[in-house]
Parts: C-alpha cells; sequence; structure tokens
C-alpha cells in the first residue's frame, strides 16, 4: 500500500459527472470540495456547485448513499475558493471537454496546489499529452487521467492512464483510493483515443446502428438480439443509445474521429444518420429528452403504451416483440448464434464480428492484457461477458476463419492465439494469454478475496441445492447460498444446523456471503405459496420453526459469525443478518423487512433482533416504547434502506458494523472480521425483552387506524400491522414481566400463522409471484 | 338384462344439499330453474331414456350402423327416438335462451346427461357432440356464424361434428396437415382427411355441422398454426333451406368393439367451403373451449355406464339363485338363497354404488363450479371455480371413465357366465365404456395435463380451490361424533396427496419424467380424496337429517352406510398410491427398450 494517503480532494466541475464524483467520494466518509465557476449574475457565487448538490438530493436513483455524505461536500467557486486546493490531497478536474479551458485550469492549479498534490482530469476523449503541455515536471509527475463513468456511484469502471512523467506512487495513491475507498476497478489504459471502454462501445454502437438501417431491422429486433443472446446489457442497442443520450452519440464521433488515425476502422464506419440527426434537433434525445428509440404514450383512457421508432418511416408506433427465433442459440452459445441462417444469424455476426476484431486489435495499443479489454466491457458497459471471453465462446480458430472468409481485418493476437483460448484454468487458478504467447495468472489486488477463485481450486465443505460451505482459508467458512435468485429454504436451514457441529470441531469462524448480484431477496415465496396452496399448514409452520432454530443456533454457536451482504438482503436475508455477531456490509447494500408488503411478518426472529437493535442503541431513548416503535415504524411499512449506511441510520446496522467500498474487497474484510473476534469469543447470552404488552400495542394501533382513515393504508394493512403491534409488545404481557426469547419466537410464529392462512395475505403473495409487485388490498 | 331407473333421489341430493357450501354463492340466472322444475325435468328425462333410449340400446349394438352409398344409417328405432330428444326440448337443454335453448344449469344438465349416457351411450353421442361444438361456436364465432347456426344446432335440427384426428395425428395435433385455402368472398375452401370422427354422418339430421381443424397457407408449423373451421355437410341457403353437397362427407366407418350404434366416420374434405371460427392459427384455444366441457362429459359417460352396470347387476344378485347365505338359509322357500347374500357380490354392488355415488358427488360439485364460473356474483367465487373447474377436469374424465369401466367389468362378474354371453346385455357395458377412457385425450393424457399443467399451473393457485376446502373440513370436523372416523381416514388419505403434490412438484421441476412417471396414480389418488370428501360430508348431512327426522329415512342411511364402505374398503388404496408415487420413476425408466 502506497504510504501516501488521500483525506481531502477537490473536485472542479459541478456537471452531473463531476458532482457523482464528489458525491461518491463523500460516499466514502472523504471531505470534498465541488468548486465550479462563479455565476455571472446573482448573489451566490457558489450557486452553481450547490445547485449540483441540490439536485442529487433529489436525483434517483441517489448518487448519496445518506444524508451524511451530503454534509461532507463544500460548494464553492473556483475564482475565490482555488486557493483551498492547497488543503486537498487530490484534485480531480471534470470540466468542459476542452482542451484550452482545462490548460488554463491547471496553469491556475499549478499555482495553488501542494506539491505531491495528485491532480487528474476525467477527459474522456483529450489525450493527456496534450493536457500536461506546458506544465512544470512537478505538476507532470502528479498528473493522471482518472476516467470514471456515469454514474460514478453505481459504475464500477475506472480508466486510469498514467503518462511517461507520472509518478508511480502517485499513481498508486489515487488507485488506492479509488479502489478501495470509491469501490471502483481500476483498469489500466495507454494514452489512446477513446482509451479502453468507449473506443470499442462507441465502434460497436455505430457498427449496430449502421447494420440496423442498412439491413432494414427493427429497433425492437435488434435490441432483442443484442440483448440475451448476445449478452450485452438488457436495454439492447438502441435502448442503451435512449439512456446515455442520442446527442452523445456525435460527440462521441466527432472526438474519436479527429483524434484516431486515419487508417482506423473506426473512420470508415463512422457515419451519421439523418433520421438520428433529426431526432437530435427536435429535442429526441433519448430519456432525458422528449423521447428516443422507445417512448411511452399516454392513451385516452390513461394507459401507457411503449412505443419505438420506426426507422424507415421516422415514425413513432407501438412496439412489439420480435417473435425471433433462436433455437439452441438462445443459451448463449455465440457460435450458433452468429451462423444461424437468417436475420437473426446475420445480423448478429455483422455487430458481432467486426466488434470483436476491433476489441481485439486495440492490444496492447490501447491496454496491456486482454483482461482489461474484457473488465473495460463488463464494467462500464455492463456487457455480461467481455470481448476475450465471447471470442473463448466462439473460438478464436473459428472466428479468424470467418473474418477470413468475409474479408474482415484479422488481429495480431487472434492469429497467435491461434486454436489457443485467451483464458484458462490451470492448477486451480485463472489465467489469460498475454501478447507474449504465454499464459499468466489473473493476479488479484491484496485484500481482494473472491469465492469465485476459491471455487477454482476446492471443493465444498458440504453442500445441497440451496447452500454451500467453503473453506476459505484461515479457519474460517463461508455459507454461500446457491437456489435460484439466493431464496432461502429448508434446504439452506438443514445446511446451517448440519454445519454448525462441523465448524465448532474444525473451524474458527463463519462467514455468511455470496457473489449473486444480490445477498438474498428472502424466502422461497413460490415454494411458500405452493405449500399454502395446498394446504401444508403444518409444513408451512415447520419451515418457520426450522428458520427460526437454524439462526438461533447459528446465532449461539461457539465461534463468531459475520454476515457480507451486497446488494438485496430483505426478509430472511435480512434476519440472518440480525442474528450475527457483526456485519460487514458492502456499500450498495439494499437490506429491509419487508415481509408486511406480502401480508406476513418476519417470521425467522427478525422481530425480537430488531427491537433489540433499537434497544441497544445509545442514542435512542431508553424503556421499553421506543424500541417497540421504532421497530414497528420500519417493519410495518416495509422500509428498505437504500445504501448501508442508511442501514445504519435506520438499525439495520449496529454503528460498528462494517462498510466495504469494493465489492471484491467484501469477502476478506468479513473474514478479517470474524478472525478479529475469535480469540476469547463467547457466545451472546440470550435476549431478553420487557416490553408494553396490550397497551403498548392500543398505542401502535392508533396510529394505524389513523392512517387507514387517511386512507394510506389498506384494510389488510391493518390486520396485519396488528398482528406485528402484538408481537413486537410481546403479546399478553407488561413491563413488570420479562418475555424470552423463546417466547418471542412462539409469539412471531402464531402471528405468521395466522397471517399465512388470510386469503388477502395469500393474494398478496401470489400478485408479488405473478408481478414482482406488492398488491395493496 | 339391461335396467335402468334414473337414481333422481340421489341427483336431488346433489343438486340441492351437498353443495349448498360450496362457497360459490348465489349463482345468477337459473331463476326459472327451482325445486320442481328440476324435479320435473329429472322425471322427464327418466322417462325418455328409461322407455325410449334403454329399449333400444342392445339392439342398436346388435345391428350397429352402417354405410350405404356414402351414407350412414344408423340403427332401428334412432332417427324415431332422435326426433322424440328434440321434440322434447332436450337437444338445447343448457343452451343459452339466446339461441332457442332452455338455458338450464350444467348442474341439472349433467345429471340429465349422465341418464342419456347409462340409458344408450351410443345414441348420446349425436347430441352430446353437437353440445360441445354449439361452445365453441358460441365462444369463438362470428356473429353471423352464430345467429345462422346456434338456433338450428339447439333445436337439433342440424348436429355437429369436432373433426381434429387425422390418420398420421391423434394426440400430436402439431402434425396435422388438412389444408384451409382462403377466398375472395371471406370463405376457405378445406381439404383433406380426418379419422375417428364420431357422427361424423348420419341420417337422424338434416345437415351436419363439422367443425374443423385446418392449417392457412401461411401458418406456422406444430400447434401454433391450426385454425379452425366450420364446414357443412350441405351448404345451406340463405333462408336456412338446403344448397349443394359442400363434398364434405364420410368414405368409411370404423368397425369397432363397442358403442357400435354410433357412427366412427373416416371423413374426407376436398375443396368443401367453410369458415373461419376464431382466428387464425388460434384454432386450438376453440377447439380447447369445447374440449373441456367435452372432457367433463366424458368423464360423465364414465358415470353414466358404471350407474346402468350396478343396477343392472343389482337386478340379477336378487334374481339369480345360487348357494346358501353362509349366515344362515335367507330364501327358505327356495332352492337357494340369491347371490345378494354372499360377501364378495355385496364387495362388487357395494363398491361399484360407492363409486357411482361418489363420482356423482364430485361431478355435481364440478358442475357448480361450472355455472358458478360465469354465474357467481362474486369475482373471487368466479375466479375461484374457473381454478376447480381446471384442476378437476381431467379428473373427472379420466378417473370417472376407468370407474365406469371397472364398474362394467364387475356388472360381468357378478353375472358370472350369463354375463360374458351377449344375451343379457351387460358385457355391451364393458365394450361400451372401453372408449371412454381413450378418447377426448386418453387418461395417461389427462394425468399428464393434471401434473404437468393443472398442478404447477401458478404455483400451485389451480390446486388451492380443492384443497383449501377439504383442509379446512377436516379441522372444522376432526371432533365429530358422528364422522370423527371418516374424518381421520379422509385426513390421512389428504395428507398422502399433499406429500404427493409436494413431491410431484419438487422432483417434477427438475425433471418432467418423475411428474409424468407419478401422473396416473396421483389422478387416482387426488379423485378419491374428492369423492372422500364429498362423501364424509354427505354423511354428515345424512347424520343431520336423520336426527332431525326425516321421511326418508332408508335413503339417509343408506348413503352413511355406502359411505363407511368407501371409507373402509375403498379409499384405504390411496396410501399405496402415495407409496408408488413416492418410489420415482427409476424401475419403471431403468429398463432398456431393447429389453422389453
Amino acid at each position: 500500500m502506497a504510504e501516501a494517503t488521500i483525506k481531502r480532494v477537490c473536485v472542479i466541475g459541478a456537471g452531473t459527472m463531476g458532482a457523482g464524483i464528489a458525491a461518491q467520494i463523500a460516499n466514502a466518509g472523504v471531505p470534498v470540495l465541488l468548486l465550479d465557476i462563479a455565476p455571472k449574475d446573482g448573489d451566490n457565487r457558489n450557486a452553481i456547485a450547490e445547485g449540483a448538490v441540490k439536485k442529487m438530493l433529489k436525483t434517483d436513483p441517489a448518487p448519496f448513499m445518506g444524508k451524511r455524505p451530503a454534509k461532507l461536500v463544500e460548494t464553492g467557486n473556483i475564482e475565490d475558493d482555488l486557493g483551498k486546493v492547497a488543503e486537498c490531497d487530490w484534485v480531480v478536474e471534470a470540466i468542459i471537454e476542452r482542451l484550452d479551458i482545462k490548460q488554463n485550469l491547471y496553469a491556475k492549479l499549478e499555482e495553488v496546489r501542494k506539491d505531491g498534490t495528485a491532480v487528474s482530469s476525467n477527459t474522456s476523449t483529450i489525450p493527456l499529452e496534450q493536457l500536461t503541455d506546458g506544465r512544470s515536471d512537478s505538476f507532470k509527475r502528479d498528473f493522471l487521467i482518472t476516467h470514471f463513468f456515469n454514474p460514478p456511484r453505481y459504475m464500477r469502471l475506472i480508466e486510469l492512464v498514467a503518462g511517461p512523467k507520472t509518478n508511480p506512487d502517485t499513481l498508486e495513491m489515487v488507485r488506492e483510493f479509488v479502489d478501495r475507498k470509491l469501490g471502483k476497478t481500476p483498469v489500466d489504459a495507454e494514452d489512446s483515443p477513446g482509451f479502453i471502454a468507449n473506443r470499442i462501445g462507441t465502434f460497436w454502437i455505430q457498427q449496430a446502428v449502421n447494420s440496423a438501417f442498412d439491413m432494414g431491422m427493427t429497433v425492437e429486433e435488434v435490441d432483442e438480439i443484442g440483448g440475451k443472446p448476445m449478452g450485452v446489457p438488457k436495454t439492447g442497442i438502441f435502448g442503451l443509445i435512449d439512456l446515455i443520450g442520442i446527442d452523445l452519440m456525435p460527440h462521441l464521433m466527432k472526438s474519436l474521429t479527429s483524434t484516431l488515425p486515419k487508417d482506423d476502422w473506426y473512420q470508415k464506419i463512422a457515419r451519421s444518420e439523418p433520421l438520428i440527426e433529426e431526432m437530435i434537433e427536435s429535442g429526441y434525445t433519448g430519456r432525458k429528452g422528449k423521447g428516443g428509440f422507445y417512448t411511452m404514450e399516454k392513451g385516452e383512457d390513461g394507459k401507457r403504451t411503449k412505443m419505438a421508432k420506426d426507422l424507415k418511416s421516422g415514425e413513432y408506433r407501438a412496439a412489439a416483440r420480435p417473435g425471433l427465433v433462436y433455437g439452441s442459440a438462445a443459451k448463449g452459445d455465440l457460435g450458433k448464434l452468429i451462423s444461424m441462417k437468417g436475420k437473426v444469424g446475420e445480423y448478429a455476426w455483422s455487430v458481432l464480428g467486426p466488434t470483436l476484431s476491433y476489441a481485439a486489435s486495440i492490444v496492447p495499443e490501447a491496454t496491456a492484457t486482454v483482461v482489461g479489454v474484457d473488465d473495460a466491457m463488463k464494467l462500464g458497459y455492463n456487457w455480461k461477458t467481455g470481448p476475450f471471453e465471447m471470442i473463448d465462446n466462439i473460438g478464436a480458430a473459428k472466428l479468424v476463419e470467418r473474418l477470413e472468409a468475409d474479408d474482415l481485418p484479422v488481429p495480431e493476437i487472434l492469429k497467435m492465439a491461434g486454436d489457443r483460448s485467451f483464458y484458462r484454468i490451470e492448477d486451480g487458478k485463472r489465467q489469460y494469454l498475454g501478447t507474449d504467447g504465454e499464459y499468466h495468472d489473473i493476479e488479484r489486488a491484496e485484500g481482494v478475496l473472491l469465492l469465485e477463485d476459491i471455487k477454482l481450486s476446492s471443493k465444498p465443505i458440504m453442500a445441497n441445492g440451496s447452500a454451500a460451505l467453503w473453506d476459505i482459508g484461515d479457519g474460517v467458512v463461508a455459507l454461500e447460498f446457491t437456489g435460484k435468485m439466493n431464496a432461502l429454504d429448508e434446504q439452506v436451514m438443514k445446511l446451517i444446523q448440519k454445519a454448525i457441529p462441523v465448524v465448532k470441531k474444525d473451524y474458527k469462524a463463519f462467514v455468511v456471503y455470496n457473489e449473486g448480484s444480490n445477498f438474498s431477496a428472502g424466502a422461497n415465496l413460490g415454494l411458500a405459496m405452493f405449500a399454502l396452496n395446498i394446504a401444508a399448514w403444518s409444513e408451512v409452520e415447520k419451515s418457520i420453526k426450522g428458520g427460526q432454530d437454524a439462526y438461533k443456533a447459528l446465532k449461539y454457536a461457539p465461534f463468531p459469525v459475520v454476515s457480507a451482504p451486497a446488494g438485496m438482503a430483505l426478509g430472511g436475508g435480512c434476519e440472518i443478518c440480525l442474528n450475527s455477531d457483526a456485519i460487514q456490509s458492502h456499500a450498495e447494500t439494499y437490506i429491509g423487512l419487508v415481509e408486511c408488503g406480502v401480508g406476513i411478518i418476519p417470521g425467522w426472529g427478525g422481530c425480537g433482533e430488531f427491537i433489540s437493535r433499537w434497544k441497544d442503541n445509545k442514542r435512542h431513548p431508553a424503556g421499553p416504547m421506543p424500541a417497540v416503535s421504532k421497530a414497528f415504524e420500519t417493519i410495518s411499512t416495509a422500509t428498505v434502506a437504500k445504501s448501508a449506511a442508511e442501514a445504519k441510520e435506520l438499525g439495520f446496522l449496529r454503528s460498528d458494523d462494517g462498510i466495504t467500498m469494493n465489492r471484491d474487497r467484501l469477502l476478506y474484510d468479513a473474514k478479517q472480521r470474524a478472525l478479529a473476534m475469535v480469540d476469547g469469543y463467547t457466545a451472546p447470552e440470550k435476549l431478553e425483552y420487557r416490553l408494553p404488552g396490550p397497551s403498548g400495542k392500543a398505542a401502535l394501533e392508533l396510529a394505524v387506524d389513523s392512517f387507514h382513515k387517511q386512507g394510506k393504508a389498506t384494510a389488510h394493512d391493518v390486520t396485519v400491522a396488528g398482528e406485528l403491534a402484538y408481537v413486537l409488545t410481546g403479546g399478553d404481557t407488561d413491563i413488570t414481566e420479562i418475555v424470552t426469547e423463546a417466547e418471542m419466537l412462539k409469539l412471531e410464529r402464531d402471528a405468521f400463522m395466522r397471517l399465512i392462512r388470510n386469503p388477502k395475505t395469500q393474494a398478496r403473495i401470489e400478485h408479488m409471484l405473478e408481478t414482482g409487485k406488492p398488491l395493496r388490498n | 338384462m339391461q335396467v335402468y331407473e334414473a337414481p333422481i333421489r340421489d341427483m336431488l341430493f346433489n343438486i340441492n344439499e351437498l353443495h349448498e357450501d360450496d362457497g360459490f354463492g348465489n349463482l345468477e340466472g337459473f331463476e326459472d330453474f327451482d325445486e320442481d322444475v328440476t324435479v320435473a325435468i329429472l322425471e322427464e328425462a327418466n322417462k325418455l331414456c328409461r322407455d325410449v333410449l334403454l329399449p333400444i340400446n342392445w339392439p342398436g349394438d346388435q345391428e350397429g350402423c352402417r354405410i350405404e352409398n356414402g351414407v350412414v344409417r344408423t340403427p332401428k328405432g334412432f332417427q324415431e327416438a332422435y326426433k322424440q330428444f328434440c321434440e322434447g326440448g332436450w337437444a338445447g337443454l343448457g343452451v343459452s335462451q339466446e339461441w332457442g335453448g332452455q338455458g338450464a344449469p350444467h348442474s341439472l344438465g349433467k345429471m340429465v346427461e349422465e341418464m342419456t349416457c347409462s340409458a344408450n351411450l351410443s345414441f348420446g353421442l349425436y347430441p352430446g357432440l353437437t353440445g360441445g361444438a354449439m361452445v365453441a361456436l358460441e365462444a369463438y364465432g362470428s356473429d353471423e356464424l352464430k345467429n345462422f347456426y346456434m338456433p338450428k344446432m339447439a333445436s337439433g335440427e342440424w348436429s355437429g361434428t369436432m373433426c381434429l384426428t387425422e390418420p398420421h395425428c391423434g394426440t400430436d395435433l402439431g402434425m396435422l396437415r388438412t389444408k384451409a385455402e382462403p377466398q375472395d368472398d371471406g370463405s376457405y375452401l378445406v381439404t383433406g382427411n380426418k379419422i375417428f370422427i364420431s357422427a361424423g354422418d348420419h341420417d337422424l339430421t338434416d345437415n351436419i355441422v363439422h367443425l374443423v381443424l385446418a392449417r392457412l397457407p401461411d401458418a406456422p408449423p406444430g400447434v401454433k398454426g391450426i385454425s379452425l373451421f366450420l364446414v357443412p355437410k350441405y351448404l345451406p341457403k340463405d333462408d336456412g333451406s338446403l344448397g349443394n353437397h359442400n363434398n364434405a362427407g364420410p368414405t368409411a366407418i370404423e368397425h369397432k368393439m363397442g358403442l357400435k350404434a354410433s357412427a366412427t366416420c373416416q371423413m374426407s374434405f376436398e375443396d368443401s367451403k367453410g369458415w373461419l371460427i376464431g382466428k387464425p392459427h388460434r384454432g386450438l384455444e376453440a377447439m380447447f373451449a369445447m374440449m373441456n366441457t367435452e372432457r367433463v362429459a366424458v368423464g360423465i359417460q364414465g358415470l353414466g355406464v358404471g350407474e346402468i352396470a350396478y343396477q343392472s347387476a343389482v337386478y340379477y344378485a336378487k334374481d339369480r339363485l345360487q348357494g346358501r347365505s353362509l349366515s344362515g338359509v335367507k330364501n327358505p322357500d327356495g332352492p337357494a338363497d340369491p347371490i345378494i347374500v354372499h360377501p364378495d357380490i355385496r364387495r362388487m354392488l357395494m363398491t361399484m354404488r360407492a363409486y357411482n355415488e361418489g363420482s356423482r358427488a364430485v361431478s355435481a360439485w364440478v358442475s357448480r363450479a361450472l355455472d358458478a364460473e360465469h354465474a357467481s356474483p362474486e369475482p373471487e367465487a368466479r375466479e375461484r371455480a374457473k381454478d376447480f373447474v381446471a384442476l378437476m377436469t381431467p379428473v373427472v374424465k379420466a378417473l370417472f371413465t376407468d370407474l365406469g369401466h371397472e364398474s362394467a367389468h364387475l356388472a360381468v362378474q357378478v353375472y358370472g357366465g350369463h354375463g360374458y354371453i351377449q344375451e343379457t346385455g351387460v358385457e355391451q357395458f364393458a365394450r361400451d365404456a372401453r372408449i371412454a377412457q381413450i378418447y377426448e385425450g386418453t387418461n395417461g393424457i389427462q394425468a399428464l395435463d393434471l401434473v404437468g399443467r393443472k398442478l404447477p399451473d401458478r404455483m400451485g393457485k389451480n390446486l388451492r380451490s380443492f384443497f383449501h376446502p377439504v383442509s379446512q373440513f377436516i379441522e372444522d370436523h376432526g371432533s365429530d361424533e358422528k364422522i370423527g372416523k371418516m374424518i381421520a381416514g379422509l385426513q390421512q388419505a389428504f395428507g398422502a396427496l399433499q406429500m404427493s403434490t409436494g413431491h410431484i412438484a419438487q422432483k417434477g421441476m427438475k425433471d418432467p419424467e418423475e411428474a409424468a412417471a407419478a401422473a396416473t396414480d396421483y389422478l387416482r389418488l387426488l379423485g378419491f380424496v374428492a369423492m372422500g370428501y364429498c362423501f364424509a360430508k354427505a354423511a354428515k348431512i345424512a347424520h343431520a337429517k336423520l336426527e332431525e327426522g326425516t321421511q326418508e329415512k332408508d335413503f339417509y342411511e343408506a348413503k352413511i352406510i355406502t359411505a363407511r364402505y368407501f371409507f373402509d374398503r375403498l379409499l384405504p388404496p390411496v396410501m399405496a398410491q402415495m407409496m408408488a408415487i413416492t418410489s420415482g420413476k427409476s424401475s419403471m425408466m431403468d429398463m432398456p427398450a431393447e429389453a422389453f
């Protein structure tokens, strides 16, 4: 790790990117100064930067992870506040893409920044060499390009470009910071036009659009073929252009055609379509404008219909499913897809052939390894697989054959690969094919631990259809959910029970972790629905009891348990976290007890654990009622935290629970956290409660009644909230009595069973399964 | 000896008493069919069946249909019987009044259907097919087609058919070849060959309205490229009188195991003019509309045969004197006791009786749901009814026809050697009943429909319409003094059903063959639980009636005894079905095909 660290950052330029970068830095808990120009008129000289922050507080998806980070952003203007740069360790420039203005700013920066303060540009088009033209050597040593992707909070890619004079320590300092603090995956790029992702991405979009017009395809056809079968984002190509803004296309084209060599392939395919020009001129710039290739039209009956642009007539018409047939190529066999007869295969090849060839041709010119290209496209353009992974899917030799047959360029690296693949597994390690013709291990940065890698070299300690237990080294095990969507069921609970004696005997600590896009959205509702459809009440109750028993057994096991959620951790996924000794959460974790949304209440110990979270909160008033009220408020409204930071505010995370910004570092951090608890570990004491009983319940119900009268709560909401209130207030108790944990669990179970037998709850579950949305009945 | 008297009292019990609390609510639109009208209709139907249809049942079987000069002739007496059938308005009993029918509910109509199936299964097919064709036409046909054809079909003046099967494709309709060429006037010319077409041709009506599945020139391959056409035997003129022959007629009739008085035709269509029903390529949808009601109707056929087989066996068991009762002489004046004294004869008679009463109870429940689907005032009840019909249709079809077939063979057994010879007419039941297990989707297909479609649909939503009332009933009556023992049996069987359902859902999701291997056993298990539920309910009602005092003590006491027999003797084998289901597919599928 580099010695120097970044404690304060200045972001100059409060446009979408600059402001978003500032927000993400604040999300990491680092103070940030956001500067933009002072407006020509008006009293408030900081109006632009302030306006940007205000706007971000209303943006969805939110750039900020909570209320606190927003307070870490200090706003100012370049004229008055540039001097404050002296207190910063890193300056990120994200102003307009004009060389003269940037150079002018750097000249000013040179005067105010202290030596060693990193300066980076978020440029996507201007070569580094030109940016630092005229600057001192000292400035050049501290300068680099940090190219973020939009939106900076959510896109994981950052391209790093160092100049010939850039100090390696500066580069490392920034790399460490963007990796660990901002949670990004840095990919080293050369100082070549468009770097990696935009270079390939622009080529790909251009080629896809060209072919669409040339072959007379509809936008729906193009997006369907480009979506699942090819594995590019599910928006498809025109959907993606709508999302990023149609007006961005000519900008990208202009910058690339002016910077790329004249003989670059892109120069030959770059062209503009009259229809697209006309759309931009008339304000049809995509989702941010009046509409794009798709738009939603509101009919007279108030129903919204998805409309699609007809590429021939230029008119909107109702969007339709193309109904193309993929056969066996639908399952991701790209070789099959591109050799299919008819327009599916022809279109797929017309896009993939040139794009893959082009992508292969920029190694090592734009980045040193095939891994860099693949990471860039996966993390910067949301491709499901990178270009070289796609080439492996087809087979490099086969691709070469087809390219030659079609008189398309065959890049050196493809010839070099011959009939070898670009990736392989050797001795349990993933390797890539280097430009030197040799395979090299894919090295992970220090502090990165992935189950994906562990799986290459080992078998699980135990596994069933819904969960697996892995040895992650140093005496720590990881419980992985493996069912569809990581749903929790009886099998998971069985595996937990089976794992406990094994871990007790042979291991030291236990981590709950997985690498799905969501930790777990809770119990397998489909399975529950089936059980209740066949009136298997005792089975349902058994599964509730089974979950309670498993979670409690884990909680009171004689070893530390750390849950490491990322993505959604809802319902039972949240409850396993609540039953853990500690939580090491990824910053992008969306945790909540959402059971009431489907007409039930938390049934796996969530009610009691959540009360005790609030009871233990020193900043919250003591006494039986406040904790209960807080728990009631959060659970009855099925509130979900929109980040780990917000999860702390809502009480799902304790104040000392850890947050990891980089997804790839989560398992390592969780493991360290667990190991730190091993020495002298004793299982927690059994919980006991003093709860308000019926009088407390009446108070909670009063609030619900008033919501009902205002029309904010439905009749069934009142029923569900009533059961929840009964459980949270301890049933028929009063504050003089102790309610044991076992009694709380029984209350929870009984209330759950009463609700699950209610036809309105059944209707809610059914609706959720069918539509993915809650039913308000 | 073929003996029949409609079981009107039991029918009324099922219509009026058994399903009162089925939760479908007060159905709307059947106000004309009060208790008096219902009784009158059942009694009239009984007369027709007993006095007109039954007498031509055995002779019709002996004579059979024949084809002469390209025209099919039905056996002697059928024309006259059909005339009476139409004059009595029976052809349009269940048809909406809009088309000149009477608009009777299914819960009544299905009872009448049972009677015709008992008295003369072959005869019943002619109007039965017309009924099916009307269902598809009414749901999917254009107003023009409906206005023209429906009234004539509802009166029985014209009959109907459904033409699906072709020489090379039966179950797998995707392979269908018959073509339809669109014409400038909006009609189509249909060309192709069909086989196994019931009532494909006959001499009972002037004209026959064929509903034919065919492919349009631009049709996609497989089942998504099939359209439905209305193709009349004679092209009617605008005034309804008959015009030219439409080149739609029989080329031969099949020689069959049974059902000999029903004409099963090979049909040829050659540039026969027809009209599209419903949307192009969506013919299967329309066909299934009729198929679903037809499947229930075929189930009723099984019940009908079972009932007459039972009655004929009872007649003989009381009449035939052989041996002496093991508990002492019962007929001292005669040379021997009637065979009804023997336990094994009792076993057979009680089994038939319980099958019939159980099937009738379930069929009445499903009929209520068929009515409630459209006529319940509550949307939730309508949806529940729809789910229930979807779930139970394959069960009614396959289980009832299996039981009807079993009953027919039991009747033969009761008759002994006299059952095996033709003169008594009993072996006709066994031959006639056999086809109902095959046509309208074989019983194997029904079982697949149940486990493959109906069970997993919407995470088991269809099941709820059945499992919840049964579960609730068990919970509510577990400690009932009178029927507690039956409830214990029901609970055990229901548990086996729940476990089997869970097993199939779990295994079948990963391996469809597992579900398919369990299908037939599962269908029977579910059907027997349904009958068990109905019997327990019936016993509960009977006990209550007896307690409050009733004029019909014999009826209710008999009901209880039949229910007891069902729980003692017929329900327990479902435990074995569960074991078979949970044993999995391996011993069925492991044998290499060459080893057979």
